[in-house]
Parts: C-alpha cells; sequence; structure tokens
C-alpha cells in the first residue's frame, strides 16, 4: 500500500515535472507570473498538506509508542519487582521474561533513537525545503535565472522528496516493527497478568510463611534469652556465695592491705634511701679514687719534699758550715767570690809572712855575720886599744922620760952654763940646744900628735863601744826574736805551716767545689740563655710594634667582637621572633623592620606555600562536592523518581516526579535509633490504604514509595 | 756587598747576616706551617733552593725589621734574635728560634777586613738553614692557628726607634732545647737554637 503510495508521488512528481518542462515555453508569455504563483501556491499546499499528514500521522505513532513504552516499563518493573518475590521457578520464568523484555526495551529504545533521528532529518528536510522555496521565490522574481533555478531546485526537490519516501518508507517499517512489538508487549502483558496473579498469591503465601517464622524465631530467642537467665541466675548465686564467703574476708584483707601499703611505702622510702645511698656510694667511691690518687700524688709530692727537704738541708748545712746565710746560688757565688778573695788575701798574707820569715831569717844570717864581725871587730878595738892603751902607757913613759931626758939635759946644760962660759961652748952647745930644743919641739908636737891619735882612738872605741852597744842590743833583740822566732819557727812555725797548709788545702777544696758550683751555675745561666732569660740590666728586649702577632691578636678580637654583636642581634631577633609569633598583626613596625632585615625563612615560604595548595584543594573539593552531592541527588531523582530535600534536622521530604500538585510532598523523619517515620501532610492523608498495605502491614519504606510512585505514574497515564 | 773574596768588613758581616736571617725567619714560617704554603715562592741561594713569601704585609714586615736588625749588627748592639711562634688561642709559647749574635766590637775600630772567604760562611749558612728544615721532623706539630713575633735583644744603652717597643722575653713554660749549628762571619757570630713546648705525650 505504501510502495504504491510511493509510486504515486513520483508519478505526479514526473507529470508535474513534465507539465512544468513542456508547459513552461507557450504558458510563459501568457500566464507570466500569475501561472507560476498558482503553481507555487499549489506545490506549497501539496507539500504542507503532505508534510502535516506525516507529521500528524508520526507524532501519533510516536505518542502511542511512547505510551506503550511506559506501560511496559511499568508493567516490567512492576512484574519484575514481584517475582522478586516469588518462588525460584517463577522467578527463572521471570527473569526469562525480564532479559526478553531489555532486549525488547532495548531494541525499542533504539527504534525511538532512529525515529527521533528521522525526525530530526525530517525537520531538518523541511526547513531546506522552506530555504529552497525562499531561493525560488527569489529566482521567480528574477525572471533571467528562474528556469535554471527553478529545475535545480526541483531536482533538488525530488531528490529530497526520494529521501522522504525513503523516510517515510523506514517510518512505515518501524510502525509494522512496532506494531508487532505491541503484539509482543500485549503477549508479555497478558503474562504478566497471569504471573501477577500468581505472584500475588504466592506473596500472601510467603507473608503467612514470614509471620509465623518471625513468631517463632522470636519464641525461640525468647527461649533462649531465658535459658541465658536461668544460666546468669545460676552464676550469679555462685558468684554471690563467693562473694559472701569473700566478703568474710574483706576486713582481713583490709588489714593486710593496710599493713601491705604500710610496707610499699616503707619499702619505697626505703628504695629511695637505697638509691640515694647508691648515689653515695657511688659518690664516696669517686671520692675515694680521687683521694687516692690524691694520696699518691702526696706520697710523690712528699717524696719531692723529703728530696728537696735534704737538698735544702744541704744548702743549710753548707751555710751553716760556712756560717754564711747561703740561700740562694746567687749568694753562694757571692761567698765563692768572697771566699776565694779572701782566699787570695789570705794566700798573699801567706806569702808576705813567709817571705817575711825568709827575710828575718836571712837579716839574722846576716846579723849573726855582722854580731861575728862585730866581735871580732870589737875584739880588734880592744886589741887596738889595749896596744894603744899600752902605746899610750910608753908614749907616756917615754914622755916622762923625755921631759926626765930634758930635765936632766936642762939641769946639765945649766950647769954646763953655769960651769962653762958660754963662749967657749956656746955654738956647739947653742946648736946642740937648739937641736934639743927642736926635737922637744917634735916630740911635743909627736906628743900632741899622739895624744890627738888617742883621743881619736878613745872616740873611736867610744863609737865602736856605742855601735857595739846598739850590735849588742840588737843582738840580744834579735836573740829575743830569734828565740820567739825560733819558738815559732820551730813548734810554732811549723804548726804554722801545718794550719797554713790545711788551709789551703780547705781553699783548694772549697775552691774546686765552688768551682763545680760555679760551673753548675754557669749552665743553668746557659740554659736560661738558652730558654731566652736575659740579663735586665745589660739587655733590652725589642720588637716591631705592628708585628704578625698583635695583627693577628687584633684581628681576632675585631673578628671576636663582630661574632659578638652579630649574636646579640640574632638573639635579639630570635627573641623579638619569638615573641612577635604570638601577636603579629600587634606589632607590624616590629616586624617590618625584621622583615627589612631577615627575609622570611625559606620554611615560612615552604609553609605558606603548602597553605596556600591546601585552601585551594579545599576549595576544588568543596567545588567538587557540590558538584558530586548535585549529580548525585539529580542522579537520585533521575533513578528513583524522588527529590529527596532536608527541611530541618533528621526530617527529609519526599516529592514524586509524578507529583500532581508541586505540594504533593511525603515527611520523613529520622527517629534516634535510626528508624525512619512518616509524618502525616496533606498529601499522605490521601494514601491512607497503601500506608495501611505497605507500611502497616510490610513495614517496608520502599515499597510503599514505590507503591506511591507507581500509583502517580498511572494516574498521570490515564490522564 | 763591600766585602772582597777574601776578606770581610763589618758592613759586609751585617748585610751577610741580615740576610741569613731574613731566609732562615721565611724557611722558618714555611717549614712550620705558619703562613699557607701557597703565598711562598721558591727562588735559590746559597746554592740551595729556599722558599719566599710573597705576601706584601709579611714582606713589608720582614723589610722593616731586617733593616733595623742590619744597623744594629753594624752597630754591634744586638745580642740575640728571636722567632717567637704563639698560639692565638691561648696566647701560649710555642716556639722560640733563637740565634745568639756574639759581636766583636774591635772590629768597629778596625776597619781592616777579615780573612775569611764568603764561600766558606756561606756553607755554613746553608748547613744551619738545612738544620732548620730538618728540624720539622722532630719539633711538634702546630695543631692550632698561630702567628709569629720577632724580638731583638739589644744593648740596654740603646735609643730605641720609632715603630720598636720593649717587649717580654716570651719565655716557654716547659721547653725542650735543642741546639743547632752556629756559623761566624768572624766578626758576628751566630748560634741557633729552638726551644720548643715540651708535649705530654712524649
Amino acid at each position: 500500500m505504501d510502495l504504491e503510495d510511493d509510486t504515486s508521488v513520483l508519478t505526479t512528481l514526473k507529470s508535474f515535472n513534465s507539465f512544468i518542462s513542456h508547459t513552461e515555453a507557450p504558458q510563459r508569455l501568457s500566464e507570466g507570473s500569475a501561472g507560476s504563483g498558482n503553481l507555487q501556491s499549489q506545490y506549497k499546499r501539496s507539500m504542507e498538506l503532505m508534510e502535516a499528514g506525516e507529521r500528524v500521522h508520526s507524532n501519533n505513532r510516536y505518542l502511542q509508542l511512547d505510551g506503550e513504552k511506559k506501560q511496559m516499563e511499568l508493567s516490567h518493573k512492576r512484574a519484575r519487582y514481584e517475582l522478586e518475590k516469588v518462588a525460584s521457578d517463577s522467578a527463572r520464568d521471570l527473569e526469562h521474561e525480564v532479559d526478553r523484555n531489555q532486549d525488547l526495551l532495548g531494541r525499542l529504545k533504539k527504534f525511538q533513537e532512529r525515529e527521533t533521528e528521522a525526525a530530526k532529518n525530517l525537520s531538518e528536510q523541511v526547513e531546506a525545503n522552506r530555504a529552497l522555496r525562499k531561493n525560488m521565490e527569489a529566482l521567480n522574481r528574477k525572471l533571467e535565472e528562474r528556469d535554471t533555478r527553478l529545475n535545480t531546485a526541483n531536482q533538488t526537490i525530488s531528490s529530497l522528496k526520494d529521501e522522504i519516501r525513503e523516510l517515510t518508507q523506514r517510518i512505515q517499517n518501524q510502525d509494522s516493527t512496532t506494531s508487532s512489538q505491541t503484539l509482543e508487549n500485549q503477549e508479555l502483558q497478558e503474562q504478566l497478568d497471569l504471573q501477577r496473579r500468581k505472584h500475588q498469591e504466592v506473596s500472601q503465601l510467603c507473608q503467612s510463611l514470614q509471620a509465623t517464622q518471625s513468631s517463632c524465631s522470636e519464641h525461640i530467642v525468647k527461649i533462649k534469652e531465658l535459658e541465658l537467665r536461668l544460666a546468669l541466675q545460676e552464676q550469679d548465686i555462685a558468684i554471690v556465695k563467693t562473694v559472701k564467703s569473700e566478703v568474710a574476708k574483706v576486713p582481713d584483707l583490709e588489714k593486710d592491705l593496710k599493713r601491705l601499703r604500710e610496707d610499699n611505702a616503707f619499702l619505697r622510702e626505703s628504695r629511695e634511701n637505697c638509691s640515694l645511698l647508691k648515689e653515695e656510694v657511688e659518690g664516696l667511691r669517686r671520692k675515694l679514687e680521687r683521694m687516692e690518687k690524691k694520696k699518691e700524688e702526696l706520697v710523690n709530692i712528699e717524696l719531692e719534699k723529703e728530696r728537696l727537704a735534704e737538698k735544702l738541708k744541704a744548702w743549710e748545712n753548707l751555710g751553716q758550715s760556712t756560717g754564711l746565710n747561703i740561700r740562694k746560688p746567687e749568694d753562694l757565688s757571692r761567698e765563692v767570690i768572697h771566699i776565694q778573695q779572701r782566699e787570695i788575701a789570705l794566700k798573699e798574707q801567706n806569702y808576705t809572712l813567709s817571705s817575711r820569715v825568709r827575710s828575718a831569717e836571712r837579716s839574722q844570717n846576716e846579723h849573726r855575720a855582722e854580731l861575728c864581725q862585730q866581735r871580732s871587730k870589737t875584739l880588734e878595738e880592744q886589741k887596738k886599744r889595749e896596744t894603744q892603751d899600752s902605746l899610750v902607757r910608753r908614749l907616756q913613759k917615754r914622755v916622762l922620760l923625755l921631759t926626765k931626758e930634758r930635765d936632766g939635759m936642762r939641769a946639765i946644760l945649766e950647769s954646763y952654763d953655769s960651769e962653762l962660759a958660754p963662749t967657749e961652748y956656746s955654738p956647739q952647745l947653742s946648736k946642740r940646744l937648739r937641736e934639743s930644743e927642736d926635737i922637744l919641739q917634735k916630740t911635743q908636737s909627736h906628743n900632741v900628735e899622739m895624744e890627738a891619735q888617742l883621743t881619736k882612738a878613745q872616740e873611736e872605741t867610744g863609737t865602736l863601744k856605742l855601735q857595739l852597744q846598739t850590735v849588742e842590743l840588737e843582738l840580744e833583740s834579735l836573740k829575743k826574736h830569734q828565740a820567739s822566732a825560733a819558738d815559732s819557727n820551730t813548734s810554732g812555725t811549723k804548726e804554722e805551716l801545718n794550719i797554713l797548709r790545711q788551709k789551703i788545702e780547705d781553699l783548694e777544696s772549697e775552691r774546686q767545689r765552688l768551682e763545680e758550683q760555679n760551673n753548675i751555675l754557669e749552665m743553668r745561666l746557659e740554659r736560661h740563655n738558652l730558654q731566652g732569660d736575659f740579663d735586665p740590666i745589660k739587655t733590652r728586649v725589642l720588637h716591631f710594634k705592628m708585628n704578625p702577632v698583635t695583627v693577628a691578636k687584633q684581628q681576632r678580637q675585631q673578628d671576636i667582637d663582630a661574632l659578638r654583636e652579630e649574636v646579640t642581634r640574632l638573639s635579639e631577633l630570635v627573641r623579638s621572633l619569638q615573641e612577635g609569633g604570638a601577636m603579629v598583626q600587634g606589632d607590624s613596625s616590629i616586624n617590618a623592620s625584621l622583615s627589612l632585615s631577615l627575609p622570611p625563612s625559606k620554611e615560612v615560604v615552604d609553609l605558606r606555600k603548602q597553605m596556600e595548595s591546601l585552601e585551594l584543594r579545599n576549595q576544588r573539593l568543596k567545588e567538587v562536592f557540590q558538584r558530586k552531592i548535585q549529580e548525585f541527588r539529580t542522579v537520585c531523582y533521575v533513578l528513583t523518581g524522588y527529590q529527596i530535600d532536608i527541611t530541618t534536622e533528621n526530617q527529609y521530604r519526599l516529592t514524586s516526579v509524578y507529583a500532581e500538585h508541586m505540594d504533593d510532598s511525603l515527611l520523613f523523619k529520622k527517629g534516634s535509633n535510626g528508624s525512619m517515620q512518616l509524618m502525616e501532610t496533606v498529601f499522605s492523608k490521601t494514601l491512607e490504604e497503601m500506608m495501611a498495605l505497605h507500611l502497616h502491614h510490610q513495614k517496608s519504606i520502599p515499597a510503599f514509595l514505590s507503591a506511591v510512585t507507581l500509583d502517580l505514574f498511572s494516574r498521570q497515564t490515564t490522564i | 756587598m763591600t766585602s772582597t773574596l777574601n776578606g770581610i768588613t763589618l758592613k759586609g758581616s751585617a748585610e751577610l747576616v741580615a740576610d741569613f736571617f731574613s731566609f732562615g725567619i721565611n724557611s722558618i714560617l714555611y717549614q712550620r706551617g705558619i703562613y699557607p704554603p701557597e703565598t711562598f715562592s721558591r727562588i735559590t741561594h746559597y746554592d740551595m733552593s729556599l722558599q719566599l713569601t710573597t705576601d706584601p704585609k709579611l714582606k713589608n714586615y720582614l723589610t722593616n725589621v731586617v733593616s733595623q736588625l742590619k744597623e744594629w749588627l753594624f752597630e754591634c748592639t744586638v745580642q740575640k734574635f728571636v722567632l717567637v711562634i704563639t698560639c692565638l688561642e691561648t696566647n701560649e709559647v710555642l716556639e722560640r728560634w733563637q740565634f745568639d749574635i756574639d759581636c766583636d766590637k774591635s772590629a768597629k775600630e778596625s776597619s781592616a777586613p777579615r780573612e775569611k772567604s764568603i764561600k766558606i760562611i756561606q756553607d755554613e749558612i746553608r748547613s744551619v738553614i738545612r738544620q732548620i728544615t730538618a728540624t720539622v721532623t722532630f719539633l711538634p706539630l702546630l695543631e692550632t692557628p698561630c702567628a709569629f713575633d720577632l724580638l731583638v735583644y739589644t744593648d740596654k744603652d740603646l735609643l730605641v726607634p720609632d715603630k720598636w717597643e720593649a717587649s717580654g722575653p716570651q719565655i716557654i713554660d716547659q721547653s725542650e732545647e735543642v741546639r743547632l749549628r752556629s756559623f761566624t762571619t768572624s766578626i758576628h757570630k751566630v748560634n741557633s737554637m729552638v726551644a720548643y713546648k715540651r708535649t705530654d705525650s712524649v
């Protein structure tokens, strides 16, 4: 039927085309724009009619299908819901049916999709047609290009018509399939009705079974509880008995407890004491060790002290033995020098003394020799004197003789003179007289001479005697001296010599000792010299003012100062930071100065970054949560058919998709034990029947809600 | 140098000794690690390779001291020349390099050159510096940062110049002394020795 339709359309299109192509040329002049306008309106009307017809047709089909589908879905859902509670064999059948149903549903959906696609295509085509029509109008107005444009438009129209035909064909196909599906659906519905009835029966049976089972289980539970109670009571009795016996023991136990507590306290104290004692013991042990060490040190020190004391004593002995207060090496050296000087002085004295002794001996010998000489001289002198005495006597005698002779001569002479005349004998006599006188004179002079000689000799003897006396005195003194000298020289000198020798030996030994000491001291001095000691009297030590040591020390001091300053600054900073941490906002001035002086530490920066990222994450989580919640709610709404809102805490308002009014809602309240309770609303009042069945009898809120949904849905669809 | 090959004058002797001190101090500072070894450069003197500092401050200081020392050597008023190594942390004297100088003051009056060839003197100086280098083997290691000072023991009647001041002898407490070789220019006789702080471990 449909195919014929199509062919008729095609034939009409062909005839139309041929009509246009043939009749255009003769009619162009006569009819002109009016003819073309007629044709256009005709065409337009036919197209519109066709479209409207098609649209109405498809719409009807669609609505029908939709209704059917919805009904099917509903029935299917109900069937499934009921079938779930049916026994296993019926369930298997149901599942099979459900599978098939699902298949069918899938196919249905596919068909629906195809249908929608086709509808879309159709609308698109319609729109294109419209555009083309507009174009055609434009073409008609522009006469020159009209034919060609019309042709192309016709061609496009024909192609579009083809397409439309195809589409209609498809729709027809779909219609056939849908009709077959509706048939199937009807069959299924019948089956479903059957199964529903069965299910109701089964469910009733099931419910009764469940009721009995539940009552049975309750009874069993009660029995168990009672048994448990019995056992518990028996246990309690036993416990009570034991407790009673224990209660009897309680006072004793309390006493024991007290005692034990006291013991405990005592033990604790003793433990503390013990630890204290241990610490003390440890301390004492350490002390003991230290003391022992000290003792050893003490012994060493004492030994050293003794050695030093010995040394000191030796020194002091030295001092005492020498009778000098030698306390220091310098004293000693001074003493040594003194002693040496004294030694030298004594030596010198010794030498002088020995030399004096020798000189005294020599002088003694000389004196002796002199004495001998003097003795011999005196003897000689004595002899001389004796001789001179004898000579003097002889001379005196001679003088006497001479005087006597002279006197005799004179007498003679006088006698002569008197006797003889002076004339005869005078010359002779006078001559003789004269001669005698001369002789006399001579003798006299000789006498005088002799006397002078005598006096001289006497004087000489006197002097000699004096000399002798002095010599004798000297001799005596010498003798005395010699005696004393001999005394000392013999025994005394020997002793002296011995003493002196000893002294010399002593001095020599002392000298050697002192020399050794001197050497030691010199060595020490050398050592001191080596160590860098110096004589402050003669020497001074100089160094360059800006030497590396002072420079380095200054540098060091500066460094230390700088570091100290930095440390104080940093500690100040740390303190202020610590204080400022609590009241960062409080003292922004300090903070500012701090931030100026100290860039925020890496840690702080890191923490800040972390914080920012966390905040960002939080924000994102919030957004995601919101989105998810929204999504969840919409999904819930779509899947269950209820929009769930939380009006107040623990109160949930459910609004069905199929609610007839916006205010139709169910209100649930969540109890303290988690159970949900339906609150009364205007809408709930209309559902008394369902409430009685599902809530009071079946005690299932989901079942109730599903029932409400189904009810509302059925109401909506029936309308 | 004013000295001839065969003789030596007071001035030449003073210069020779001052040169020895300059090289000796450099050598000690290098050997004892008072200054980092990279601040020293190698030169050849006395027919041996020696280390000479390149640190400008140290160079300046040494030239100051050595030139003054040369004057005093010429005047024969120096008794000792001491290099003291001090620990900077404890201010403790750790080492003392002492050079006793015996001046023949008669050389001041008679300007006649002494007969001793420079070659022999330089041989003696070389052996002294070698011995200074060798002492590193027995001297204790300087573990802490140290600085050095140069002391000059002079006659009391000497006029103290500017930039110089009196100092203590910087004696080491509990020291070990080691005599080193000596050399003489026949005018100045230099006895070297080193004293170092006795360590408990020995």
